[in-house]
């Protein structure tokens, strides 16, 4: 968020001390708030994690297809943190080697359902008339059927696979973030400062991304948090059901769908990814929740 | 503009929504990359059988054709049939729909009632030790991934501890209470019988539960921030200077001024955990909607899934209506117009 911001803190033109000001008062409200440091802290160590994954876990080849079959459904030891699956691939190297993946999943998802939301809803609202109200009624249609629905239908008509979930995913998703752009260009449309940029005749382009969509940022980036967190979860749902990533694939809804059947007497096939999808996804509410604090103080009081 | 006017045009409205949502679904269904012909028909299918197939299914007609023979039947309640089974969709649509709508409303119910007491306690305590308790725990239960507790409460509670059954609507070596409405709980109490009662009730309570934990956080949330909200009122303030009881004031006037946001929110979770059933019906084999998508979508059967849309749909477009009448039971201010 920090970035975002300090792109604009040099920029006297669009009233660059107020917006150090309050990006000094943010970054100090945001310090003192326990919450979402330990979830800042907790996803930046997951980074590192997913990051480093590669070179440190004791048995890469099992996030691909190898085979241990003499090994398999070992419970927790000293070589297998984890356990073993069904196929006797360590559980400990696939849930670290997952991490990467549901952080691309996440990213993907949100990156093109902010993009596809943030350009239907700000056109929408910025030029309205008859363009709002057909761009609004194609965002009320997706949003009359729960999301998770229409990602299982879209994604089972394009094919199982990690892609197409993204896919799937990511075209239900953005109507969240076009409700919320049009509002939010809604009523930055009637503040002084962008009707002085229409009166000294700005072109549509220069008022759009120099007076609105930075004054429009805060809101956005905090859906685009706490929705992240959301985002690994219905992709791990839909890995679960078996329409998401394919085994060997070491998607961790996946191999809670793997361990199902072999829950509880071989219990740690499914609680270990369970846990670590638990984790990144209470990392992200932690770090969402607390910057609500700080972006929009108005949200908590 | 009176009420029955502002219903009547919010009903109307629907229309062109669900038009809409019906194109939707019909192009995901036919301009699918996937073969849901060669999948029904089996692998041994000759190029004849699955001619045929096709000719029985009108598919082999132009797209337009298809998609206003298919509205037509909608109109007189006939949903098509099944691809893989051959069932009449409409029948299954009748009897899976109360399934998914008695766990939602129950799994609402649960998180309502866990909910706003934990939004009014936040509140009361502001930024002080109960307030962040509650914030995490909603937190910490929103965060997991429902299916996956979901098995390991039905394994727990129902496999390993034998306190509730471990799947399923109800018995089944008994017969469920006679059909009045689908819903267990409610054809119970009307046929007065209080073994089924507790029989549905064993059943639905940890698929709730579980489902609850989703909408946990965003009403606990909501409550709170209305409540801080209407607590600075200068209403309450003249109401704690003449000495009414703090908890009074509490329960009778600002929880009711308050409870209007939150109710908006109830009715956007509905929605969502129509949603988050689709997950927990799969885990506790529960026969209702979600577990029907999921084994449709499996099969790439597109007949059903089409009609489970446009359920949803409609009941989501009721839902919105009904939580804006309920405003105006809870704020007569507000006008319909």
């Amino acid at each position: 968020m920090a970035e975002i911001s300090s792109s604009n803190v040099t920029d006297l033109e669009s009233g660059a001390p107020v917006r150090w000001d309050n990006l000094r008062r943010g970054l100090y409200r945001f310090r003192s708030n326990t919450l979402s440091m330990v979830g800042l802290s907790a996803l930046l160590i997951i980074v590192v994690i997913a990051i480093i994954a590669p070179f440190v876990v004791p048995f890469p080849e099992d996030a691909e297809g190898a085979l241990h079959v003499t090994e398999r459904l070992q419970a927790p030891s000293s070589v297998h943190p984890f356990g073993t699956d069904k196929v006797g691939r360590d559980i400990f190297s696939r849930v670290l080697m997952g991490t990467g993946l549901a952080f691309r999943v996440g990213f993907v998802i949100i990156v093109l359902a902010t993009t596809i939301g943030v350009s239907i809803g700000g056109i929408a609202g910025y030029f309205g008339g008859w363009l709002d109200e057909i761009l609004m009624r194609i965002t009320d249609i997706f949003l009359t059927v729960p999301a998770l629905v229409l990602a299982i239908a879209i994604t089972a008509a394009l094919g199982n696979g990690i892609t197409n979930t993204m896919i799937g995913i990511s075209l239900v998703w953005w109507p969240g973030f076009a409700r919320l752009t049009r509002s939010l260009v809604l009523s930055l449309r009637e503040e002084p400062f962008v009707e002085a940029a229409f009166g000294i005749g700005a072109s549509n382009m220069r008022i759009i991304f120099r007076h609105i969509l930075p004054n429009a940022v805060s809101p956005i980036i905090i859906k685009m948090t706490t929705d992240f967190g959301f985002a690994v979860l219905t992709a791990a749902a839909l890995g679960f059901i078996g329409l998401g990533a394919q085994p060997p694939t070491p998607e961790w809804g996946a191999m809670i769908n793997d361990g199902r059947s072999y829950f509880p007497d071989e219990w740690w096939i499914a609680t270990f990814p369970g846990m670590a999808i638990w984790l990144m996804v209470f990392s992200w509410n932690l770090l969402g929740d607390g910057l609500r604090d700080v972006l929009d103080p108005r949200a908590r009081r | 503009m009176n009420l029955r006017y502002y219903l009547m045009r919010r009903i109307f409205l629907i229309i062109p929504t669900l038009i809409g949502l019906s194109v939707l679904t019909f192009s995901i269904a036919r301009l699918v990359p996937g073969d849901p012909v060669g999948l029904a028909a089996g692998p041994q299918a000759t190029p004849e059988i699955r001619e045929t197939f096709r000719r029985n299914f009108g598919l082999d007609k132009p797209l337009p054709v298809q998609y206003l023979t298919y509205m037509q039947g909608i109109f007189r309640g006939d949903f098509g049939e099944s691809l893989y089974s051959r069932r009449d969709v409409f029948e299954d649509l009748k009897r899976f729909f109360p399934a998914t709508f008695e766990l939602t409303v129950m799994a609402i119910f649960i998180a309502t009632v866990l909910g706003v007491p934990a939004g009014v306690v936040s509140a009361m305590y502001r930024n002080r030790i109960p307030d962040h308790i509650s914030r995490v725990i909603s937190l910490f239960f929103v965060s997991f991934p429902a299916f996956w507790l979901a098995m390991i409460f039905q394994t727990v509670l129902g496999r390993e501890l034998g306190l509730v059954p471990i799947g399923r609507r109800f018995s089944i070596v008994e017969a469920p209470p006679n059909t009045v409405s689908g819903l267990y709980i409610l054809d119970s109490i009307i046929a007065r019988d209080l073994d089924s009662l507790w029989l549905s009730l064993r059943h639905i309570f940890v698929p709730a539960l579980v489902l609850s934990f989703s909408a946990l956080a965003s009403i606990t949330r909501i409550t709170r921030a209305s409540m801080i909200e209407t607590l600075e009122k200068d209403f309450v303030r003249m109401e704690r200077a003449i000495g009414i009881p703090y908890q009074l004031i509490i329960t009778k006037y600002v929880l009711r001024n308050a409870f209007i946001a939150t109710l908006t929110v109830i009715s956007l979770n509905f929605g969502w955990l129509m949603a988050g059933a689709v997950l927990i019906e799969t885990i506790f084999d529960w026969p209702g909607l979600g577990l029907y998508a999921v084994e449709s979508s499996l099969s790439l059967d597109f007949q059903p899934i089409m009609g489970i849309t446009i359920i949803y749909g409609v009941v989501f477009s009721t839902i919105n209506i009904i939580t804006d009448m309920l405003y105006g039971v809870l704020d007569p201010r507000i006008r319909y117009g």
